[in-house]
């Protein structure tokens, strides 16, 4: 007989194995699935999960898609680790990159060495802006951050739209709703001929090392982590608490901002429509996975990666549509929370003869 | 038809604690039975184990002869034994009526009779049709009561009903319930209230430490000999040497006022008084009536006007609690466990919680563990807390080291004055005597302590002088010697 008993205390072990557990549990489900479509589930799940980053150019996107997702996920942490659900990332992305954007067109036909730093600058400062919408409101009105955060994100997107349709659109760009392609001064510039990999990367793990620094090693990490735990205790001890969770949600703007820019004037090198495939909601899934971890998320972030990349493999050799790829992300943090279980609970095996 | 309910032998052990250990006992109906135990007992868990919500790991429930399974509440409900929860569980926004039906599959228009006979049988008046939310504390629980009773229970049990009753209120949840004896239920009322097991009941349980310690008829006890049964041991009396305390004001609080926006809350009302160093101010009070905020106020953790409270020749109204350390003040809130400490926190990281600028803890904002460590392990001895391991998670403290631990890290830098809210709330006679005797210590060092306790005993064992709070306001304050618990308790009910 199996018993299931609560744990004395949550283990430590199960804390950083959950996450992979979860991830075979996604292969398993993802196999079933793709049996049930009439596919070979082992030959499908090759070209999901193997053939896309078999080369090195398959390599190189899987960081490409990486970084953002990583640069987004570590801005997260600091916010969910002190208990602020801020869930509009891909706002604070997409307005990070509408400002970036604008100044990069400011810019046009202009060259520079100082072009690009304003341009990634701008960048951060537009995501921190649309982060401190849902953070005052948080503070100084009592709104839900999860909801303020959650309907910017279409805010934004609609003021993209309006813009590159509109003012911003490319006068010689046949009505396309696209804005003129930034010069090469505003763009981050490649890492190896022939790949699409940029310096954005750097970004991303520059925010991996201050962010573990920042955690594990300063006031203002203690102070997250008390926070998280109990703002009661925060209060008691005094705590500036309104101010943290405003910088937090700055910090968390900051970095989706960088995202935006990352792509904008590294892959893009213009602004369309669609500058994020939700980069900043899957990127939700990549903290958690990471479990808040700086090096977590590392980890995460290229599993979660993969996900896209399969998907568009998948869409051209399996005739599959891409959101495939989205099925798996959702099965990832489904398994994932599923597996949480086991952090409190245990299954004992109870023999029938004693 | 007479009920009976047996349990034999039951156990129940949670980690680092049993808190059922071979209990067996035997209820008739027709009889009101009181379970008597101390915080920690074990009167909860047995009342969960009999009303389906905990599982015991061993033992048996029979009633009339036939062998119980319990797995769950539905399984005590369909067994025929009702409970009544200390806290309600109503649904606030739903009609009372919609309450009362919500866990059953008859047509309404029976049910609406069968509570119209139910409410007119015990005289209850109540509103059906009107929001639960709109009911007092008594009307809500007489909503619980109805919804037991539609199920026509053999067995009804009671947790701790008068914690938030009023006293009227009380007395008519008495007559109910002796009527509901008399119709042959069984009734089993937990409490650690002596008074009522006295005046309520027939027979009487006494738990202590997950033990059951006797069984006896209430006409052969008295308060006395169930208060020694509940405790264990005679007191050892602690008695502190009454000087005569120094003029020397330490702190002087004028009009002060909290209005609150938040209705659950007490406001408080134009609180004046001042304390020497040296001495000890208790405010008494039912709990409920503005302490929580008072200890606020005074712990910075609500803002006041500047003015309002002057420290040792500063005015520090305006100032948040870590700045107010630094003016050597320290605070000892009553919630351990969610404000005091942080229960997944290692034992270290709860003492840099409390952070002066001279210990270092912090240096430039970066976290100087060594010193933490260094300072924990100081507290750790000096405050006598049973652990050697300061990575040891806090959670695994039990509550009197736990408040050790609090205690040591507030007072170890020698603070002018240390405010404490409830202090031995919950804990065993040991770590109750090592508190009282610490306390008296720091006053003897000529520091000063303003005690918030709903403990009388407590506040007569250790203050020199004594007020009472009700409603937001403080009465006058009184010399401790000239009062009388007697006094304390015409005060606190808000008399004169």
């Amino acid at each position: 007989m199996i018993k299931i008993v609560k744990r004395d205390q949550p283990s430590r072990a199960i804390f950083f194995l959950t996450p992979v557990l979860a991830i075979f549990l996604t292969l398993a489900a993802g196999g079933l699935i793709f049996y049930i479509l009439g596919f070979k589930p082992f030959e499908a799940l090759k070209f999901f999960f193997i053939v896309p980053i078999a080369d090195m150019y398959g390599f190189s996107e899987l960081l490409l898609k990486a970084t953002p997702l990583c640069l987004i996920a570590i801005g997260l942490s600091f916010c969910f680790k002190s208990n602020n659900w801020n869930i509009g990332a891909e706002g604070q992305l997409t307005f990070g990159a509408i400002v970036s954007g604008g100044v990069a067109l400011l810019f046009y036909e202009q060259e520079g060495f100082y072009i690009l730093p304003i341009v990634i600058l701008a960048g951060a400062i537009g995501g921190m802006l649309y982060a401190s919408i849902p953070a005052i409101l948080k503070t100084y009105f009592n709104t839900n951050e999860i909801l303020v955060s959650l309907m910017l994100v279409y805010v934004s997107k609609l003021i993209l739209d309006y813009l590159v349709v509109g003012p911003w659109s490319n006068p010689e760009g046949f009505n396309f709703p696209e804005t003129r392609q930034f010069t090469d001064s505003a763009r981050l510039p490649l890492l190896f001929e022939g790949l699409r990999i940029h310096a954005g990367i750097f970004l991303a793990l520059a925010a991996v090392v201050i962010s573990w620094f920042v955690f594990y090693k300063t006031y203002l990490g203690f102070q997250m982590k008390v926070s998280g735990f109990s703002l009661k205790t925060a209060k008691y001890a005094g705590y500036k608490g309104k101010k943290m969770i405003i910088l937090v949600f700055l910090i968390s703007g900051a970095c989706a901002g960088l995202a935006g820019v990352g792509e904008i004037t590294g892959p893009i090198g213009q602004l369309h429509r669609e500058v994020s495939p939700d980069y900043g909601f899957t990127a939700i899934i990549v903290a958690f996975l990471g479990r808040l971890h700086p090096v977590g998320i590392i980890f995460a972030s290229l599993v979660v990666a993969i996900t896209y990349l399969g998907a568009e493999t998948a869409q051209i050799f399996m005739q599959i549509p891409k959101y495939t790829g989205q099925v798996f992300q959702g099965m990832i943090l489904f398994f994932l929370l599923a597996s949480d279980y086991l952090l409190f609970f245990k299954f004992k095996f109870i023999g029938s003869k004693k | 038809m007479n009920t009976n309910l047996k349990i034999s032998n039951i156990t129940k052990i949670y980690p680092g604690c049993v808190a059922n250990e071979n209990v067996s006992l035997e209820f008739n109906s027709g009889k009101i039975y009181a379970l008597l135990g101390e915080n920690g007992a074990g009167k909860s868990t047995l009342v969960k184990i009999l009303s389906g919500v905990i599982i015991p790991d061993e033992g048996e429930i029979y009633l009339n002869e036939n062998n119980l399974k319990l797995n769950s509440p539905l399984d005590a409900k369909k067994n025929d034994i009702g409970m009544v929860f200390q806290h309600f569980n109503l649904f606030e926004t739903l009609s009372v009526f919609e309450n009362l039906i919500i866990d059953s599959d008859e047509p309404r228009e029976t049910l609406r009779e069968k509570i119209d006979s139910i409410m007119k049988k015990y005289n209850f008046s109540i509103d059906l049709d009107i929001p639960v939310l709109n009911l007092s504390a008594g009307q809500k629980q007489k909503v619980e009561i109805i919804r037991c009773l539609i199920r026509s229970p053999k067995v009804l049990i009671m947790d701790e009903p008068t914690s938030v009753l009023t006293e009227q209120e009380t007395s008519e949840l008495f007559l109910s319930l002796k009527k509901f004896s008399e119709e042959g239920i069984l009734i089993i009322y937990i409490t650690h209230k002596l008074k009522e097991v006295m005046q309520l009941c027939d027979e009487v349980a006494v738990m202590r430490r997950g033990k059951l310690v006797s069984v006896s008829q209430i006409k052969n006890e008295n308060i006395e000999s169930l208060a020694n049964k509940m405790v264990g041991q005679n007191l050892k009396t602690i008695k502190k040497k009454k000087e005569k305390t120094s003029s020397d004001q330490l702190i002087n609080i004028t009009n002060l006022n909290f209005i609150s926006e938040d209705p659950f809350e007490t406001n408080l009302n134009d609180i004046n008084f001042s304390v020497n160093r040296g001495e000890c101010l208790g405010i008494a009070g039912i709990s409920g009536n503005g302490q929580s905020e008072l200890f606020q106020v005074l712990s910075g953790e609500i803002l006041s006007n500047k003015n309002s409270i002057e420290f040792n020749k500063n005015y520090i109204g305006d100032l948040n609690p870590q700045e107010r350390r630094e003016y050597m003040m320290a605070f000892s809130p009553e919630d351990r466990l969610e404000q005091a400490a942080i229960p997944q926190m290692a034992i270290f990281e709860n003492v840099a919680l409390n952070n002066f600028k001279s210990s270092n803890f912090f240096n430039n904002g970066l976290i100087n563990e060594n010193k933490i460590k260094e300072h924990s392990k100081k507290i750790i001895s000096e405050f006598n807390v049973n652990t050697d391991n300061i990575e040891l998670k806090s959670q695994f403290l039990s509550g009197g080291n736990l408040q050790k631990l609090i205690i040591g890290r507030e007072l170890i830098t020698s603070p002018d004055l240390l405010i404490c809210f409830n202090p031995t709330w919950g804990l065993d006679v040991g770590a109750i005597n090592y508190i009282h005797e610490t306390l008296i210590k720091i006053n003897e060092q000529n520091k000063s302590i303003i005690l918030i306790s709903t403990d009388t005993d407590e506040l007569l064992k250790l203050s020199d002088k004594i007020s009472v709070i009700h409603k937001g306001k403080l009465s006058k304050i009184m010399n401790a010697d000239e009062v009388t618990s007697k006094k304390l308790g015409i005060l606190m009910g808000g008399g004169n």
